[in-house]
Order: C-alpha cells, then structure tokens, then sequence
C-alpha cells in the first residue's frame, strides 16, 4: 500500500479537527487493547494500554478546551490529511499479540507515539499558518514526553519470561 | 464548536470485543462505526445481522439492532428484515466461512434478488473461531492446518466473480488495514440502492500470522470503477485478488415485496375452494 501524498493542513479549526480525531482514536484503539489482553489474560499489557489510553483522553481533553468557541470542519473520515491513509497513532495495531509481553507492549506503544509526535512535527514544519505551526509544535513537545517516558521504561524492562500459551492456536508452528 | 448529532464513538455497544489482539475485525467495526456515523443514521433505524464466526460477532458490539443468526444463514435474516422493514437500513455481516460455505447458496440468491442490503463479509481465509482449519478461500497450498497438513488442495472461491455472476449490483474489496478507505467504501455500499457485496480482507493474525504481510500486498484497483458487468468481470478475472477499490456498482432493479395485502382473505379462499 502506498502511502498518500501530503497534503497540508491549512487552517487551525482544520488542525484541531485532526488532532480530535487522532487522539479519540488513539484512545479507542489503547481500550480495545487494554481490554483484549484482560481477556487474554495478560494484565501487565492491559495495565499499560489502559495507561496509555488515560493519557490519550487527556488529550482528548484538551484538545476539546483548545477548540472551544472554534467552528470545527465536519470531515469524512477519509478526508483527515494523514500521511498513511490512517490516523498515524494506531498504524501499527496489527503488531498486538495475546502473549506479548510488556517490554513489547512498550515497543507498540513507543511506535505509536513516535508516529503521533511526527505528525504533529510535519504540521509544524510544513503548515502555511503561523498559528497551525505553533500548536503543533506544542502537540509535538506534549507526544515527546510520551515518547521519552516509554524509552525509559523500555531501558528498564527485561525481555521477560515467554509466556506459555494454554491454548495454542491448532496450526503447525 | 459544532458537534455532529452522533459521533462514531456513540455507535460502539457497551459490550468488549472478545477478538483477538491485532485481529482485522476491529478496524471493520471502526469502519462501520464511522460510516453509520457520517451518514447521520439513527441507531434505532440500523438493523446488524450476522452468522456464526469471529467476525459474527459484530452486531453485539455496534450500537443499533442486531440479529447474531444462525451459521451461514445471515442474508435469509436479512432478506426477511428487509421485506418486512423496507425502511430500515440493513447490514449483514460475516466471515469467510461463513459466507462462502455454509452460506453460499445464500449469497447466490441474496445476489440475484438485488434487495437493499450491505453484505460486509471479512475474509481472512480461515475458520478462526473454530481454530484454524481451511476455509473456501484459504490457498490451495496453505500447510499450516493440523487437519489439512498436506494444503486443502482446492481452488480458492472467487467471492468478487461469484457475486457478479449471481447479480450482485455492488462489489468493492476492502481492507481492515486500510480504514479510511474501508470507511468510504462503507459509506458507498450503504447508500448504493441494491445488493451491495463489500468483501473484506481483515487478517487473522492468531491462525494465519503470515497474513501481517498483507499490509505490502494490497494495491489499488488498476482501472476505475464500471458500471458494466462485462467489463466487471474482465477486472475481476484480471485481479490478483489484493486489489482495493469499487469495482462495479450499477443501477439494477431491486427486489422488494410489497408490505400491504393485494388480496383480501375471501380472495385467498377463493383459490382454495374446490
């Protein structure tokens, strides 16, 4: 699949729009894994998606303040101006696996937030607005703490004890 | 700021997805979230139907009604749904397996009536809720089941010709990594008046892991979509099977039975008196 020409961000109420939509789904998607790995039993990635997803609706949060009294563009969903024809902090779901361990979930969510903060640093860089460029720049500042976070906990995290997996899938391995 | 009267997020059931980590459906049901959502939907006027299988799932997981059926036998609850409720919109969905063999003369007829419904069918080549045997589109040399170690040794079900050939008057392949697209395609298969078959290619990553690999095989449809069967089918056959995009959508009539009597009791009586 290739990925989409760039197409630049114009406006802020644009910007915000993006944003909104970034972060909800980053939330929804850090649930929906959170949530998997409960019923997989694998607490220690659920505990972290749940973290993760807490700090997307944070986001969320504030994204919702900053648009206040702001006329938000109604979009398609496939109108967002993504630079991989998805929204860039859930690119890499498909990585997931019930028995991952948590230095891995870790890694998942460090790609994530590295895609977010890029975003976030494309608009800063490439946006035409002065005022799109110097809340994105913000945005970007805001995911690189994220970023910084997960590469400390990835430095402190073993590798783990592979877990064994009760019910293996009936395949040849 | 303006808020849309609903947002996608308010088209997501309360209930947790039992999928797998990584698995395909979960875009899917992203996709018909957002596409509900765009089109201003009232969930109370959206009907989910489905069959047996992982992705059969779906309907507890989306805010609006839904009908989790009986194995293969989706599209005939649907059919009955819309017969009865013309004004409902009507989303069926199902797997592989689900759709293509047990259901497969289903799909024939669904096709050939030409109702008003959305046909999503997620493929991901295997029967996953039953872990992991060969599904009518799972590669003749796929050797990975314990069942089939030699391979099913069988063609794989052409789903796109299949449904042009029986009357479908929509095709369009998606995929679950690819939602924005799959989101769009959604919203043309709801609004497309007629039998609207959106095949799916939505990964199993727990049975078929091999399949992450899709991500780099997927490609845009070559040529733009036709309204001519002729020409849909030369595509179809043309296809390597990973192409992404409407193929054909045409304005053919479309079977929907009258909701009132035409004949009154003592009429029906009247045929059956000796």
């Amino acid at each position: 699949m290739s990925d989409f020409e760039e197409e630049l961000i114009a406006s802020l109420p644009e910007f915000l729009a993006h944003a909104l939509e970034l972060e909800v789904e980053s939330r929804e998607r850090y649930r929906d894994m959170a949530a998997c790995m409960e019923l997989h039993h694998n607490p220690e990635a659920a505990e972290l998606f749940n973290e993760m997803a807490r700090y997307s609706e944070l986001h969320v949060r504030e994204v919702l303040l900053r648009a206040e009294g702001v006329e938000l563009p109604a979009m398609a969903p496939w109108g967002f101006k993504w630079t991989c024809g998805e929204s860039p902090e859930v690119r890499q779901a498909e990585a997931a696996h019930y028995l991952m361990s948590r230095r891995q979930a870790l890694e998942l969510a460090l790609c994530h937030e590295t895609r977010a903060r890029d975003f976030y640093l494309g608009v800063a860089m490439r946006s035409e607005s002065a005022e799109v460029r110097a809340l994105a720049q913000e945005m970007a500042g805001e995911e690189q703490v994220h970023v910084d976070l997960l590469t400390r906990w990835i430095a402190g995290a073993d590798h783990g004890v592979p877990q064994e997996d009760l019910d293996p899938p009936n395949v040849v391995a | 700021m303006s808020v849309p009267a609903l947002k996608s997020t308010d088209y997501k059931s309360p209930v947790t997805p039992i999928w797998c980590p990584g698995c395909g459906h979960f875009a899917v049901l992203s996709a018909v979230t957002k596409a509900l959502a765009y089109l201003g939907l009232p969930r109370e006027q959206v009907a989910l139907v489905s069959g047996i299988g992982c992705s059969s799932r779906l309907p507890a997981y989306v805010e609006s009604y839904g009908f989790h059926g009986v194995h293969g036998r989706a599209l005939a609850v649907a059919a009955g749904l819309k017969a009865a409720r013309e004004d409902l919109t009507v989303l069926v969905a199902g797997g592989d397996g689900d759709g293509f063999s047990i259901g497969g003369n289903h799909l024939l007829h669904a096709c050939r009536r030409n109702m008003d419904l959305t046909y999503i069918v997620m493929d991901n080549e295997v029967y996953g809720m039953t872990k992991g045997q060969a599904s009518p589109t799972t590669a003749p040399e796929w050797r990975r089941s314990k069942l089939t170690p030699h391979g099913p040794g069988v063609r794989r079900f052409q789903p796109a010709a299949i449904a042009l050939a029986a009357g479908a008057s929509f095709i369009a392949r998606g995929f679950s990594g690819d939602p924005s697209l799959l989101s769009r395609l959604l919203v043309q298969a709801i609004r497309h008046r007629g039998f609207s078959f959106l095949h799916v290619l939505s990964p199993c990553l727990t049975f078929r892991p091999d399949e992450k690999e899709w991500k780099q095989k997927v490609h845009p449809f070559a040529d733009s979509p036709t309204s001519n069967a002729v020409e849909a089918a030369r595509l179809i056959q043309a296809d390597d099977g990973m192409s992404l995009g409407l193929i054909y959508a045409e304005d053919l009539p479309v079977w929907q039975p009258a909701s009132e009597c035409s004949a009154s009791l003592a009429d029906f009586e009247a045929e059956f008196r000796l």
